[in-house]
């Protein structure tokens, strides 16, 4: 029983990572169209960089409970490399989605060796730092509570990224440009600019969400590749655009991902993929996307 | 006169919206047939209807004898009715001769043929120039689809789809952005190409009610997805109820 | 094919006909994985160039050719090349019907997951399923006969810079050929109408859905027929071949060489294996460079090498242009 709840927790902190990254693949998406191959790679970038800022800060002598607050800068940190980028990728955004694809892919190359050059090849791990914030212990169950305050950060980005869409002017000028990019520009609204803020949010999540994981992962090159994997899993399972989607497919992804770790470890990945070609094939808008052309 | 398509009793919902009510007509060889009606009285329901896109949702429609409901564009083909769109469309990677090649090739049934070669081939290569002759594209032939003036790539529309050999063809508001000094020019060439192509009817869809009185032989005037009347112009025109609910309110001609 | 494209081509065809002659073995050796992945994109650039559908899983067809001879001349021994060949084509053919008919209902992003998603999924299968597989160390693929021929007096490095050389020229050349007059055929006219325009492609007659089909299984069995070549060559068939950033290194040959002319994939092909080379014994930062000309291509040069050849060619040739109607 409490080898399953452990599972369980295991899972859903799984989830909130990926949540954060998936909810910035969406926004991209859902806004401009793009399909980020990168968003591995700045999960990756934000997870070196944690690592980097957290030994930076409590060498300097910083108390070690400061970790999370670190983390969270050092996601923030790196989310500058979000307009830069945008730039980049400005330029053939009027082109098939074919060469938007290629572009990302590109960068996904050009990270690998950006990470292997400031960070080397090895794995770079926190140790167990996080154990500052202690465990919570409830009978036989043991989670320590750093995991309980990503899943809390998590639930509240969701919250608040959906009340920004929802609720403020500037959401729905959001939503606005996702559904009908011309005619937001007919009505006067500065597309380009909104493409620049949205692609950088998108980017902060994702480095935010590789931040947040380092403590309890090591952070390594592999990370980049394998995490688009997952994360496009979400994406599709939920539905592409979908906000309500990533989350309900981070979930999906993250307790699958849990449950195969112990019954049946070498069909983690496999049955992820499994999940996302049935709903490719059943519902291909996914579970709460708009139908696909 | 046995109709070469006809629906019967033909409606149309889109969930509680009712596009088309109740709507019969028949068309036969030889005629030539507009079908006209303010916006959002049915006409395009009916147009994929008569074209195989939608399945009515009761009565039926029917071409050469056989039921067509929701067949789709390709049997639609195979089975000698051609369409073509108010926006003009062309395949941008294709030049004029590939392009009419590729109705010919559908036609004639070449499309499995893997391993033959298409350039040189006689059969393909006559036809091809012969439909372009029709049109007058017959000097732009090696020219790229997507550099063809606005008027040459909508002759160069209708004619891929003359090429099918249609023995009908349905022309969705062909003369839609030509310019009112050339709508009659390019009616005439539409009318003496189908002519030269053998083509038995055609079923024109037009907001241009000079046209239409000038080339139908028949309208279809649709209000409200019902078949309000179905003339010769002579009667049609004369009829002012008709003329105010299909032109709006206007001055007598 | 026009003799001002044909020239050039023969004279490519002669010189690296001449490579394992002049040059050192280590350059024929070199250029043997070229054939393997220019058969491999011929059928690609099929699916990519011509029907316009981006797949990013194709490396799991070159994976199924490097396993395939893995399993008919490893595990079941029979230690004939062109058996292996028939072997791995077949197999393509059965594996690429039905993912094949599942992925071509769908076209752009929606196509290019669905791919990568199978492609991963073979990618896991191999790597899980390690008792038949092999997993990370993959399978071996043994020395076999080619043409029935054992040149035993050849060691391998001598056997692949000599006569498997010139046997995958021929495959390569009559890979060539065979989609040459594909793609010049009725068939391959319909395939870029339907790239072009699905809808008004669908109202001329063109049966879409399975001509797109038709294009995959070609191609898929094309990567097959390049992934057994390299399988031979490497001696061993290896997951990561069939990993999605292989599937798109694929890509990134295709969009260098141009996706939009027949030769520029195996121009691409060419290119990246003698630049990957180059690179790779001049710094460890092989992948940033790569990287970045693949951005620069995307950027500034869409049409690839093979656009920027025919620009070159326009240029040099002011005089032959089409006088307007």
């Amino acid at each position: 029983m409490s080898a399953f709840a452990n599972l369980l927790v295991g899972g859903i902190f799984h989830a909130a990572v990926l949540f954060l990254v998936a909810a910035g693949l969406q926004l991209v998406f859902g806004v401009q169209k793009i399909v980020n191959l990168a968003c591995g790679s700045f999960y990756a970038l934000g997870a070196y960089f944690g690592i980097t800022l957290a030994n930076l800060a409590l060498g300097a002598g910083l108390p070690a409970w400061t970790l999370l607050p670190v983390l969270i800068v050092a996601g923030l940190a790196m989310g500058l490399v979000g307009p830069p980028i945008e730039r980049l990728l400005r330029t053939v955004y009027d082109r098939d989605e074919s060469f938007q694809l290629l572009l990302t892919f590109a960068l996904v190359l050009m990270f690998q060796d950006v990470l292997r050059f400031i960070w080397g090849p090895n794995p770079q791990s926190l140790g167990n730092v996080l154990l500052v914030y202690g465990k919570v212990a409830a009978g036989d169950l043991s989670v320590p509570v750093y995991n309980l305050l990503v899943i809390a950060a998590a639930i509240a980005a969701a919250a608040l990224i959906g009340l920004f869409l929802r609720r403020t002017n500037y959401g729905r000028l959001l939503r606005a440009t996702a559904e009908n990019r011309t005619m937001a520009e007919a009505l006067g609204v500065d597309v380009r600019s909104i493409y620049a803020v949205v692609f950088t949010l998108g980017t902060l999540l994702g480095t935010i969400g590789g931040a947040l994981v380092v403590p309890t992962a090591a952070a390594s090159l592999d990370m980049a590749i394998d995490f688009v994997i997952e994360a496009f899993a979400v994406v599709v399972i939920g539905g592409l655009g979908s906000m309500s989607g990533a989350l309900v497919g981070a979930l999906l992804v993250g307790l699958i991902s849990a449950l195969s770790l112990v019954l049946y470890p070498e069909f983690e990945i496999l049955a992820i993929y499994l999940i996302v070609i049935g709903v490719l094939l059943l519902k291909p808008s996914g579970l709460f996307g708009k139908p696909a052309t | 006169m046995t109709s070469l398509i006809e629906t019967r009793g033909v409606s149309k919902h889109f969930g509680p919206f009712c596009a088309l009510e109740n709507v019969s007509i028949a068309i036969g060889s030889g005629e030539i047939v507009a079908v006209v009606g303010p916006n959002g009285a049915g006409k395009t329901t009916l147009v994929n209807v008569l074209t195989g896109l939608l399945t009515p949702t009761s009565g039926q429609v029917f071409f050469k004898g056989h039921d067509i409901a929701g067949v789709g564009p390709v049997a639609l083909a195979k089975r000698g009715m051609a369409r073509t769109f108010q926006l003009v469309q062309i395949f941008p990677g294709l030049t004029v001769a590939e392009t009419i090649a590729v109705a010919v090739v559908s036609q004639q049934g070449r499309q499995w043929r893997l391993l033959s070669q298409l350039s040189g081939n006689a059969d393909v290569d006559a036809r091809v120039r012969e439909v372009a002759a029709i049109f007058g594209l017959e000097r732009r032939l090696q020219t790229a689809a997507s550099m063809l003036s606005q008027g040459e790539k909508k002759l160069l529309d209708v004619a891929s789809a003359f090429a099918l050999a249609p023995e009908m063809i349905l022309l969705d508001e062909p003369t839609s952005g030509v310019s009112t000094a050339e709508k009659h020019g390019l009616m005439k060439t539409l009318l003496d190409a189908a002519e030269a192509a053998d083509v038995k009817a055609i079923i024109l869809v037009e907001h241009d009610m000079d046209l239409v009185a000038t080339y139908a032989q028949r309208i279809v005037a649709l209000s409200e997805g019902k078949v309000l009347a179905d003339l010769p112009p002579g009667p049609f025109f004369a009829d002012p109820t008709i003329i105010e609910t299909v032109v709006g309110k206007r001055r007598s001609r | 094919m026009r003799a001002r494209t044909l020239l050039p081509v023969m004279a490519a065809v002669a010189l690296l006909a001449l490579v394992p002659v002049l040059a050192p073995p280590f350059y024929a050796n070199l250029l043997v994985p070229f054939f393997g992945y220019g058969i491999a994109l011929l059928g690609f650039n099929l699916l990519f160039g011509y029907a316009g559908l981006l797949s990013f899983g194709h490396a799991m067809f070159l994976g199924l050719g490097a396993y395939g001879a893995a399993v008919i001349a490893g595990v079941l021994g029979i230690k004939h090349f062109e058996v292996v060949l028939a072997g791995v084509a077949l197999g393509a053919l059965l594996v690429a019907l039905p993912i094949g008919l599942l992925c071509v209902r769908y076209t752009g992003i929606f196509f290019g997951m669905l791919t990568l998603a199978f492609g991963m999924l073979a990618h896991s299968i191999l790597f899980k399923f390690y008792h038949l597989t092999g997993g990370d160390s993959g399978m071996r693929v043994p020395r076999m006969r080619i043409l029935g021929l054992e040149f035993a007096d050849y060691n391998k490095i001598e056997l692949l810079a000599g006569p498997f050389y010139y046997y995958c020229l021929a495959l390569l050349l009559l890979a060539g050929l065979l989609m040459w007059r594909i793609v010049h055929s009725p068939f391959g006219l319909h395939l870029r109408a339907q790239r072009d325009n699905a809808q008004k492609a669908g109202y001329l007659g063109v049966t879409v859905g399975r001509f797109r089909l038709t294009a995959f299984v070609i191609s898929a069995v094309y990567g097959a027929v390049g992934g057994a070549i390299l399988g031979f060559r490497v001696g061993l068939a290896d997951p990561e071949l069939v990993h999605w950033t292989h599937s798109g290194h694929l890509v990134f040959m295709t969009v260098l060489g141009g996706f939009g002319s027949f030769l520029g994939p195996i121009a691409g092909a060419l290119t990246l294996t003698l630049l990957q080379d180059q690179l790779q014994s001049l710094t460890q930062y092989w992948r940033f460079v790569l990287g970045a000309i693949l951005a620069a291509m995307v950027i500034f040069f869409p049409r690839g090498l093979a656009g920027m050849a025919g620009d070159l060619a326009g240029r040099l040739r002011p005089a032959k242009r089409e006088a307007p109607a």
